[in-house]
């Protein structure tokens, strides 16, 4: 899991070379790999790749802010299936 | 009365003087503590020799420090140019090389940047750090300062004398900005908006919301972005309080909610994608919103499930949608009717803006008086730009002569928007003539990205199309053909994008193909491209 979402970020939303290879503990947030258009793709990779929609409640820095954050939080099973995302629901 | 931008700030804090301006969390800037800041500001400008109609550099996230800048550039009489940081290097240097910036005013947070700036700008010669400085800490890592860069520091800025300047230095009718949007030939072009046209967006604006002095104001929207005139000016006209939003908190939409909770933000400006990610994982349910009496759009199309979901929401607010191009900044509203939970189709344009002229001009050149018929909308009025800066040929093309008026010399702003009148006498976007897009609010001219593509060598042909997508407006498909056999990566196409384009103009998707399929006459076959998607 955590190699799939190591590339996606990787391939698709680091935007400054010299960030790369892209460690898996690396800070996303701080280093500005993750804003809020690239949250939202990733989100969506999220879904589409592994079925889980991320909860509003955990869409939040702590989750976020490695790869290895990211796959903590969606191994700890948290977030529903695909179609039952938070909001309206 | 007020008739430059920096009056409605000495105006307020004339009135209201200890009146929060802006806040963010514990910390908030004083009406006084922002006019006086900003006294310093431009005395520091005009110790680095700027003058009246001098263009002067901004580069910094929106913030306390940012407006401080804003309203010292304009105190000295010339014009600021927001500069995103998000944006490449090279993209900046071809923005302050063509605007002729010779000052730049940083943050804490971009100084660095901006200093290295002066590389491959040769007229950049000073650099003033702006603030105060509310960011978190900022390591600062220490770099060469290029030779001949003259940097002042804030405390320096500080040490300068905070009574006002003696008089104006700049009438109505000279500019008081300069935003740059995308160029369909690839360069960026700079709309240059005057006071007399600032205001009279803000005149409107404020009118329009009912801003008062309580009012919490916030807007996402960064200072390049025109929506940024609504939250600075018509917060500082009615002496309200803009609140800053931190980054990391508007990106994540449960905290964005629990923020505007604790804010107790009262209007709210920004593109809909952001609203779209509010309502879908906001959890709005578990805050109290009730501050919050209007909910206003703007810069790309609102998909009305979003906006019926939000509506649904948030009951108690105000929805407004404002429509208008950089050029004419907001020139049509629209007011969605209360309790429309189950709206269909996007919303309309509406109608135009009290003391603003919109009109719709057929293929035939009739004016649209009918429901159902089509065209072009045109505007017209004090709120249109000046022209773009340094391109007469543009602006001749886009500000023409009032197709319904030849007595006299009158431009009007041709907006290349299709619009089609209602049975309510509401305009109705259809869409574009051109190769502009929107993508995730922001304006992507096609053409600048094709013209980043053919900066690469080994990129023989290119073409970019819009994917229609529900959240982000559009997305981008890149359908190259490559010179030569040796492999040319997505990887590689995106890199070359990336160091050339801002984020939201990079491809989304990267096509190959042998060859690219061409019409009779021998151009590239967009439709048929669109069509094998």
């Amino acid at each position: 899991m955590e190699a799939v979402i190591n590339d996606y970020i990787s391939r698709e939303l680091v935007q400054d070379a010299t960030l790369l290879p892209l460690g898996n503990a690396t800070p996303l947030l701080e280093t500005g790999i993750l804003d809020s258009l690239s949250l939202l793709r990733l989100v969506m990779f999220i879904q589409e790749q592994f079925g889980i929609a991320v909860d509003d409640l955990d869409l939040v820095p702590a989750h976020f802010a490695s790869v290895d954050t990211i796959c903590a939080y969606l191994r700890s099973g948290a977030g529903g299936k695909a179609g039952q995302a938070g909001g309206l629901g | 009365m007020a008739y430059l931008l920096q009056h409605l700030l000495t105006e307020s804090a004339g009135r209201a003087p200890g009146r929060p301006a802006m806040a963010s969390g514990e910390r908030f800037l004083s009406y006084e503590e922002l006019d006086r800041l900003s006294n310093q500001v431009a005395r520091a400008l005009l110790a680095q020799g700027v003058a009246p109609g001098d263009r002067v550099g901004i580069l910094a996230l929106k913030s306390a420090a940012s407006v401080v800048a804003v309203f010292g550039a304009l105190k000295t009489g010339a014009c600021y140019v927001p500069l995103d940081p998000k944006s490449p290097a090279g993209r900046l240097a071809a923005i302050m090389t063509d605007s002729g910036i010779a000052v730049v005013l940083a943050d804490e947070g971009t100084a660095q940047q901006a200093a290295a700036m002066a590389e491959s700008v040769p007229q950049l010669r000073s650099l003033i750090v702006t603030g105060p400085h509310w960011g978190p800490e900022v390591s600062r890592t220490s770099g060469t300062l290029p030779p001949g860069l003259v940097v002042v520091p804030w405390d320096a800025v500080l040490a300068g004398p905070a009574e006002a300047l003696a008089a104006d230095r700049a009438i109505d009718t000279d500019l008081a900005y300069i935003l740059y949007t995308s160029g369909s030939t690839g360069a960026p072009k700079g709309v240059m908006i005057s006071h007399r046209a600032s205001l009279a967006f803000v005149e409107w604006a404020a009118a329009c919301t009912s801003l008062g002095d309580q009012d919490r104001v916030c807007s996402p929207a960064p200072l390049h972005f025109d929506l940024s005139v609504f939250d600075v000016f018509a917060t500082c006209r009615a002496a309200a309080c803009m609140a800053v939003v931190p980054e990391m908190t508007s990106m994540f939409p449960a905290r964005l909610a629990q923020w505007m909770e604790r804010e107790r933000i009262s209007i709210w400006y920004s593109v809909p994608s952001v609203l779209t990610m509010l309502v879908t994982y906001g959890n709005l349910r578990g805050f109290d919103l009730s501050a919050l009496r209007a909910i206003i759009f703007a810069g790309e199309v609102f998909p009305a499930k979003h906006l019926s979901g939000l509506m649904a929401e948030l009951p108690g607010a105000r929805y407004l949608n404002w429509y208008g191009p950089t050029e004419t900044n907001v020139c049509t509203w629209y007011e969605v009717p209360p309790g429309s939970a189950a709206l269909t189709a996007p919303v309309p344009i509406g109608q135009p803006c009290a003391n603003t002229d919109a009109f719709a001009v057929t293929d035939e050149g009739r004016r649209v008086s009918e429901p159902g018929e089509e065209g072009e909308l045109y505007v017209r009025g004090s709120a249109l730009m000046r022209g773009y800066w340094g391109d007469p040929e543009k602006t001749h093309r886009m500000l023409v002569q009032n197709p319904f008026q030849a007595a006299y010399d009158e431009p009007a702003y041709r907006t290349g928007d299709l619009v089609k009148l209602d049975e309510e006498g509401n305009y109705v976007f259809l869409g574009r003539r051109d190769g502009m897009v929107k993508t995730r609010g922001y304006r992507v001219e096609l053409g600048e990205v094709e013209s980043a593509l053919y900066g690469h060598p080994a990129i023989r042909e290119a073409v970019v199309l819009p994917v229609p997508d529900e959240l982000l407006g559009s997305r981008l498909r890149a359908v190259i053909s490559a010179n030569g056999p040796g492999g040319l990566t997505r990887e590689e196409v995106l890199d070359h994008c990336r160091r050339r384009l801002p984020g939201y103009m990079v491809p989304d998707v990267v096509e190959f193909r042998k060859a690219l399929p061409r019409t009779s006459t021998g151009k590239i076959d967009r439709a048929q491209l669109v069509g094998t998607q």
